[in-house]
């Protein structure tokens, strides 16, 4: 099996578990990174393209009974369409999971035009 | 002449090739074992989510990690009963409204539950848990004539 591992860390890489929205404002992408701290998230935006990487801590020399989790980095890339604003991506982490809120341009959110008088 | 024909033939369906099919088959496959993933529920008539744990042990302790991101520490139950650990609680998927539209789902909710028998006794009264980043983290001490003693012996 080819699995995959990140080009700079060299560190194992899986894909996290994602979940991807859209209301009329933004689409919401929410990834599971359990076990990622908030200060070891990275995330670029370049062109189309937005990664996300996330380090965990290595396992140490412990003696393991159960080991089920993955000792692996997450990382995952997504391609980014023109109804994105670039600019105005926020992130947030919380117990695990990162939000990534990605704004649509104003020219493509649905607009109500009032009639005049 | 027949064979001439046939070669023909076969030469202008160049567009299917078995050996590409089955590359692309393996790479969906690959791409399939690459996603983290808590197991599933492990039985028919088990329920419940089974997250990903992972036990260590010291010479004093055990050390039971368990993934659960997105699940707050108010909604995790931790009971010991001898040297039987019970994990349990509730995972709700944040902001969850059906005014979105879903493109994708690959984080699951519901209940989950996860019980362990520890090889030894444990002292349950001294029992820790927290959680952080997603990853519940509980120290177990083991009960104290249980502990690994090392005796020295002199040899005469």
């Amino acid at each position: 099996m080819a699995t995959a591992t990140h080009e700079k860390t060299g560190r194992r890489t899986v894909r996290p578990a994602s979940m991807i929205r859209q209301d009329k404002d933004a689409v919401i992408l929410q990834v599971e990174m359990p076990g990622v701290a908030k200060d070891h998230i990275d995330i670029q935006v370049e062109d189309d393209t937005l990664t996300i990487h996330g380090s965990t801590v290595p396992g140490n020399g412990d003696e393991y009974l159960v080991r089920e989790r993955r000792d692996a980095d997450f990382y995952q890339t997504y391609t980014l369409d023109e109804t994105i604003d670039r600019e105005r991506i926020d992130a947030h982490m919380e117990d695990g999971v990162l939000m990534v809120q990605l704004q649509l341009k104003e020219a493509v959110k649905p607009r109500k035009i009032a009639i005049a008088d | 002449m027949a064979r001439e024909l046939m070669t023909r033939r076969m030469n202008g369906r160049n567009d299917w090739h078995p050996g590409r099919e089955i590359a692309r088959l393996q790479d969906e496959i690959n791409r399939l074992f690459d996603l983290d993933t808590a197991e599933s529920a492990p039985g028919i008539f088990d329920r419940n989510v089974a997250p990903a744990v992972d036990v260590r042990e010291t010479n004093d302790e055990y050390i039971v990690d368990v993934d659960l991101p997105g699940v707050s520490r108010d909604q995790v139950d931790i009971s010991v009963a001898d040297n039987v650990l019970t994990i349990k609680g509730e995972k709700t998927v944040k902001d969850a409204t059906d005014k979105h539209h879903v493109y994708r789902c690959e984080i699951w909710s519901g209940s989950f539950q996860r019980t362990l028998s520890l090889p030894k006794a444990i002292n349950a009264d001294e029992v820790k848990a927290r959680m952080a980043d997603g990853v519940l983290s509980i120290t177990l001490p083991k009960r104290e004539e249980v502990k690994a003693r090392s005796i020295s012996v002199n040899v005469q």
